[in-house]
């Protein structure tokens, strides 16, 4: 299965006792292109990739992945959809417990998505990238932030997901880091991986590094170009 | 009189509240045993590796403080059933007094407070700062249910833990006790035995799993889910943690209490007093 088309259909979605982040949205995503998702600050662009991610589920509406509501799915029907989304926080997210490099093994393991040998070489083949081979059996407690933030964007796109979402992934990240990343980017999607990229971030730089295409939310709804110039919007 | 309606009001809020914790605490262990059969990544070797650390950490690692708990506890009751049972005439159901108060109560809930005391604590703290630090958010996006990955082989290791180390408190307690006590106050060690064999019941060993499963049941549900209970912030893990403590505390022993009182009742039943 691989992710072709995403689009909400009259999305709401509020957190519980707020003002709604998404407000009776209707939206097609663009296909195969990297967005830039911007907006004033606290309109709920975080959320929205939560949302995209299916780590938070609408209220009201459809979220329709090649035509299938995502919504209505439990947990096991959803698992196909989610193995094809890789997520990255903006903070946090690496589970302790795991050295560096069990945390990028993890999702291939788990799911048992690649052989071990072809598991551990594609892995290492990362750690190697980024060189951070050194204190890749470290646990993210020992490790300096940048390569926790590292690890953590490295382990969304390690199974060749279709859709990637990424929140903030420049912060803190070094600037020789973040150009060797985005070049990881481009080259993945080169080689038929990564279809659909949504980044939140306030990085200019790292952003034109990859060309998006900028997608705004303003008052809980999605528009692909400014409606209102008069507005800041951040980064623009 | 409105100080009366008040007092009803709060007992009924109150036992309304505890009935929806219930409820959700019992939906949890529905979830994550359907998400253990329908997980169809999660292979056994996942399952049983954390099942060997929580067995490790929660049954072998408190092994040292359950053998004190169990030489102090099995000592005091056999002295203090000598004591007594001595000036009544009555050595011989010794075996009957140390079955009836060790075996069947004091084991099960002494045990129970050392597993709480010790992994309930670690559990509900871990959970709570594996959510703080969105380490389970990471899970689900990466398509793990973390009721399956998290919750399942914790609650069933923490089963198998309580089991054993109730079984051995009550090897401990009732033979090193015995010995223990042999410098204080002198009795064959057959004797002893003997009564011991003949006190033991078919319903002891029902109450033996019933209490004891369903204990250590009680204990790691509570804590996962009140580790899973924290919502955003690290400062919310000594909350839920203290909360996991003390509900787990209040549901074991008032469920220790409904099989004693269903037993008691089948007996009082089978006497024909009722």
């Amino acid at each position: 299965m691989k992710i072709e088309k995403i689009r909400f259909e009259n999305i709401c979605f509020a957190h519980e006792g707020s003002d709604p982040v998404l407000k009776n949205v209707d939206f097609d995503f663009p296909e195969k292109e990297v967005c830039w998702i911007q907006s004033e600050e606290g309109q709920g662009k975080s959320t929205l990739l939560q949302v995209l991610a299916g780590l938070q589920m609408p209220q009201i509406g459809q979220y329709l992945i090649n035509d299938a509501n995502i919504r209505d799915m439990t947990f096991e029907e959803f698992l196909p959809y989610r193995l094809k989304i890789g997520y990255s926080f903006d903070y946090g997210g690496l589970l302790s417990n795991l050295s560096l490099r069990d945390n990028l093994l993890l999702p291939l393991r788990y799911h048992k998505l690649l052989e071990p040998q072809e598991s551990a070489k594609r892995v290492d083949a990362l750690i190697e990238r980024f060189e951070f081979s050194k204190n890749a059996k470290e646990r993210p407690a020992h490790v300096p932030g940048r390569l926790r933030k590292l690890t953590c964007l490295v382990r969304a796109l390690v199974h060749h997901p279709d859709l990637l979402l990424m929140d903030d992934p420049s912060v803190g990240l070094g600037a020789e880091t973040a150009e060797i990343f985005t070049q990881l980017i481009q080259d993945m999607r080169l080689q038929g991986s990564l279809s659909h990229v949504m980044i939140v971030s306030y990085d200019e730089k790292f952003m034109r590094n990859l060309k998006p295409r900028i997608l705004h939310l303003d008052q809980g709804q999605l528009y692909t170009s400014v409606v209102d110039g008069t507005k800041s919007v951040v980064n623009l | 009189m409105t100080n009366r309606v008040f007092a009803v009001d709060r007992l009924g809020r109150f036992v309304v509240n505890q009935m929806g914790y219930t409820f959700r605490v019992l939906a949890m262990v529905y979830l994550s045993l359907r998400a253990t059969i329908l997980d169809q990544a999660q292979g056994f070797r996942t399952i049983i590796v954390v099942l060997s650390a929580q067995i490790y950490f929660t049954g072998f690692q408190a092994l040292p403080l359950i053998s004190v708990l169990a030489l102090g506890t099995g000592g005091i009751l056999f002295l203090q059933g000598m004591g007594n049972l001595t000036l009544l005439g009555g050595t011989e159901i010794i075996g009957n007094f140390m079955v009836l108060v060790l075996v069947r109560e004091a084991a099960p809930l002494l045990t129970a407070l050392v597993v709480i005391a010790r992994s309930g604590t670690a559990v509900a703290s871990e959970i709570g700062n594996m959510r703080a630090n969105r380490e389970i958010e990471a899970l689900e996006s990466m398509g793990i249910n973390p009721l399956s990955f998290i919750v399942f082989p914790r609650v069933v290791g923490g089963i198998v833990s309580v089991l054993c180390l109730a079984f051995y408190f009550n090897f401990v307690a009732l033979i090193g006790g015995f010995f223990m006590t042999q410098m204080i106050h002198k009795m064959p060690f057959g004797f002893f035995a003997d009564s011991l064999l003949r006190a033991f019941a078919q319903e002891d060993v029902v109450i033996f799993f019933l209490k004891n499963s369903f204990g250590g049941m009680i204990i790691f549900v509570i804590c996962c889910y009140q580790g899973l209970s924290v919502k955003k912030s690290p400062h919310e893990v000594p909350q839920v943690t203290t909360d996991a403590v003390v509900k787990s505390i209040i549901y074991v022993t008032v469920f220790n209490m409904l099989v004693t009182a269903f037993f008691y009742m089948g007996r009082l039943k089978e006497l024909g007093v009722i």
